[in-house]
């Protein structure tokens, strides 16, 4: 009784400021929330005449098809592990890379490197797969080409399963590294100036700075995109899988996730009920995950926290 | 300093949230798996009740209101579409006081869009059904109207043109769901070659496992730098079971791994894990190891058709219907006079041919539809009348195309500079015998048509109406299993065959293969019952 009081207290005084917040409000209730009630098609079996409730209620047989070729536990583990890679790499990557650039002082050089890292970001995934194809394919693959000019012997790559993760890793960080690096660089930017300048009068050289100044700085923006990161750890870069893998199931062993194995399931026979189980299934996985690493975090330091 | 903390601080959030948006919408429209795909689905049962129209003159139907209908069609719209759809409008403006908007897919996707179309409940009146977009399994989950009904009362015309063995065919649970195209054609495959190249070495014509080994031997001796086989994916496989057997469908393959003859068709056996099926998955590896296709042709995304009509490849054996294989000698002919293509129908290793299914080309009534008696008037229209139907069939007389010799169809200009080609809204589905105009080169797939009317025999399989809720999940296990185990033995790129094969029938069998087929059985059993065979 008290706190209600106390909530319609808080909206008379604080009216503008509400009034400021519906816009989003709404926004998200009606991008985000309402579309929920769509969740029930998982539990259904779907058909045209019934709609969303009319149609019947099946429980959890549209979650069969994940599990029934024994593949969930695989595609789990794939889609986690690529995912970790990607971020723990991709991050400290960008992090190194963009307190390199922001210690550049040529500032043209600066601006040219800076440029050529962010250029592949703009590539699709489609060209991906076919520079991929004609660098490494076995009869006339540049990679083959160098190997045969010097007297060995051709390799199949798309025939061996162990380099593709380490391909896929590459293609992954090449393409995204420019935009998280331009993530970091502008909050190394926002670093006030008086911190070097004083430790450099106490005589700090250019790698304590960085230590000790530069990455402690950068802590908060590491956390926010973690968080953000783990959030869709279950979604997978659908385009990089589909694009460099496609058919070759001889590859599917080590490089299928889970967004790739419900394409194919689906691309032939669609289903809703089937699509939105397998949808969340990934949500709420990403859910627990995001809610536990941030009580963790605001165990350790509540500043870090998302929420 | 604040001031540009505050600034910094905002560009990181909006750089990462403007990334994390990214990844989301990209997300949307590569799989269709997420679960926005269920929200646009929502509204679907308030627009479902509204097609019964109310009261109608016996023989005749309301056409007091003014109407736009939704007209529905996959593939790319042609240049000159807007102009049709003008004069079309003026025509049905006069007739049926309606208009018509006619909306194009492009091929892009047309899968998902295709059933976003269907379930988002936005009305559409016409849409283009055929086997290949599941037509049988739409109408079971109740995606379209029953036009029983109303075919009397709004197209009468059109359902006397109609024959009474197509409307048999095209029904699905006793009902008629889409109107069937009349055309009487044949889109079994074939195997394409290089004529020139044959004659030029002396090789035989490739008309049996035997012959084609020997053919695709003797390219691979005289054009090192030549492909023999354009098929890409393992796709040669279904072509492969049409050349060596007489297999019932006349073309893709019988899901599932299952394989019935056409003259004992209820003994319905597994092809999967037999021993042809190992026989002919050591031909594949001999015929990669040959090198008779790249070594990574999984990967390989260049159409087979295009492969072989640019001249890389000496031969194609999947994909190429008479139809097609006619448009391969045409573009080549302008683009490289001197080579010259061969072609060998699988009808002739088989013994007879089989004309499509009703069901291959039609057009339904979406239960979202506003207006499905003015819709299936217009429907009539289009293939009855001839100014409709010449309008959307090939343009407008004297602009698009010209009739030569009084029998001919005659485009102005060429394919690529013409604004409607022929047949350029995809009409298949309305095309009317009566009316129909070819191309002086179509003279040969007219022949060879009427070579295959001589060995004709009626097309059972593409009837059949698959309903795999049952097996659902196993379904799309078993298709999975297929993907990483049996493709790769597809191309020979596994060096134990049988125990890759073995591998590939325990996966598939834990996917719950059994079921499936036991399941199927059923059900085609229960279908031979039906159609009397």
């Amino acid at each position: 009784m008290l706190k209600k009081r106390g909530f319609f207290y808080e909206l008379n005084k604080n009216k503008v400021m509400f009034l400021m917040l519906l816009p989003t409000v709404i926004f998200f209730l009606i991008n985000s929330y309402f579309p929920m009630v769509g969740i029930y098609y998982a539990f259904t079996s779907y058909d045209f005449a019934g709609g969303l409730f009319g149609s019947p209620f099946v429980g959890l047989d549209n979650f069969k098809f994940l599990y029934q070729s024994g593949a969930l536990w695989k595609l789990t583990i794939n889609t986690i592990g690529y995912n970790v890679v990607f971020i723990i790499l991709g991050n400290v990557l960008a992090i190194a890379i963009a307190i390199l650039i922001s210690e550049i002082r040529g500032k043209l050089f600066k601006k040219f490197s800076q440029s050529i890292m962010f250029l592949p970001y703009f590539m699709s995934f489609v060209l991906l797969s076919v520079l991929a194809y004609n660098m490494f394919n076995f009869e006339s693959g540049f990679f083959n080409q160098v190997l045969k000019s010097l007297g060995i012997a051709p390799v199949d790559i798309y025939n061996t399963p162990w380099v593709w993760p380490i391909l896929i890793t590459v293609f992954y960080i090449w393409k995204n590294l420019g935009y998280s690096m331009i993530i970091y660089l502008a909050a190394i930017m926002g670093i006030s100036d008086e911190y070097y300048e004083a430790a450099k009068i106490d005589g700090a050289n250019i790698m304590q700075r960085i230590w000790h100044i530069t990455v402690p700085m950068l802590k908060p923006t590491f956390v926010i995109l973690l968080l953000f990161a783990l959030g869709s750890i279950m979604k997978g870069q659908f385009d990089l899988f589909y694009q460099l893998v496609g058919n070759n199931g001889l590859l599917f062993d080590v490089t299928d996730i889970i967004d790739t194995y419900v394409y194919r399931s689906l691309k032939v026979n669609f289903d809703i009920g089937m699509a939105t189980a397998a949808g969340l299934y990934q949500s709420l996985f990403g859910f627990v995950l995001i809610m536990s690493v941030n009580y963790i975090i605001k165990k350790i330091n509540e500043d870090y926290a998302l929420f | 300093m604040v001031k540009r903390r505050i600034i910094s601080v905002c560009m990181i959030m909006t750089l990462a949230a403007s990334m994390l948006a990214g990844c989301g919408g990209s997300k949307e429209k590569d799989a269709g798996n997420t679960t926005t795909d269920s929200t646009q689905t929502k509204d679907n049962g308030t627009a479902a009740n509204t097609s019964d129209s109310k009261d109608n003159k016996p023989g005749g139907i309301d056409t007091s209101e003014k109407v736009e209908l939704q007209f529905y069609m996959l593939g790319d719209a042609p240049k000159d579409l807007p102009i049709i759809q003008e004069e079309i409008n003026k025509l049905a403006t006069a007739d049926l006081n309606a208009t018509v908007k006619f909306n194009f897919t492009t091929w892009t996707d047309w899968e998902q869009k295709y059933k976003l179309l269907l379930s988002s409940g936005q009305p559409i009146d016409l849409i283009f059904t055929a086997d290949w977009t599941q037509y049988q399994s739409y109408a079971k989950k109740g995606a379209f109207l029953p036009l029983d009904d109303l075919l009397p009362k709004a197209a009468p015309k059109l359902n006397e043109f109609v024959p009474k063995d197509m409307w048999e065919g095209v029904k699905v649970d006793k009902k008629i769901y889409t109107v069937p195209a009349t055309w009487k054609e044949y889109v079994n495959e074939g195997i394409a070659y290089r004529e020139d190249l044959r004659k030029k070495y002396n090789l035989p014509k490739p008309e049996s496992i035997e012959t084609l080994e020997q053919y695709l031997d003797g390219i691979r001796k005289n054009e090192p730098n030549m492909l023999p086989l354009a098929d890409n994916q393992g796709y040669q496989t279904d072509a492969i079971l049409q050349l060596t057997t007489k297999i019932i469908n006349s073309s893709g393959n019988i899901p599932y791994g299952q394989i019935m003859m056409y003259d004992t068709p209820r003994d319905i056996t597994s092809y999967w894990g037999s021993p042809k099926h190992l026989e002919d998955l050591k031909m594949y590896k001999r015929w990669a190891d040959k090198g008779y296709w790249p070594k990574n042709v999984l990967n390989v995304k260049d159409s087979a058709h295009d492969v072989f009509a640019s001249g890389k490849a000496a031969a194609v054996l999947g994909g190429e219907n008479p139809n097609r294989f006619n448009d391969s000698v045409i573009k080549i002919k302008s683009t490289h006079p001197d080579w010259e293509l061969g072609y060998f129908p699988y009808p002739n290793a088989k013994g007879f041919a089989s004309p499509v299914h009703p069901i291959h080309n039609g057009f339904a009534i979406p239960r979202s539809s506003k207006h499905p008696e003015r819709a299936l008037a217009f429907y009539e229209k289009l293939v009855t009348d001839k100014k409709y139907n010449w309008l959307t069939q090939y343009g407008i007389e004297g602009k698009n195309f010209e009739v030569e010799d009084g029998k001919y169809y005659k485009m102005i200009g060429d394919s690529q500079s013409s604004g409607f080609p022929r047949e350029g809204m995809q009409s298949w589905a309305w095309r009317n015998p009566e009316f129909m105009l070819f191309d002086k080169s179509f003279d040969s797939v007219l022949a060879m048509f009427k070579e295959f009317d001589k060995v004709a025999r009626p097309e059972i399989f593409q009837g059949f109406p698959e309903d795999w809720t049952p097996y659902q999940a196993e379904k799309a296990a078993v298709l999975q299993v297929e993907k990483q185990y049996l493709y790769p033995l597809n191309v020979g790129l596994v060096s134990d065959v049988e125990g890759g094969l073995k591998l590939f029938m325990e996966k598939a069998k834990q996917a719950g293969l059994d079921k499936i087929q036991a399941e199927y059985k059923k059900q085609w059993l229960k279908y031979m019952d039906d159609i009397g065979k």
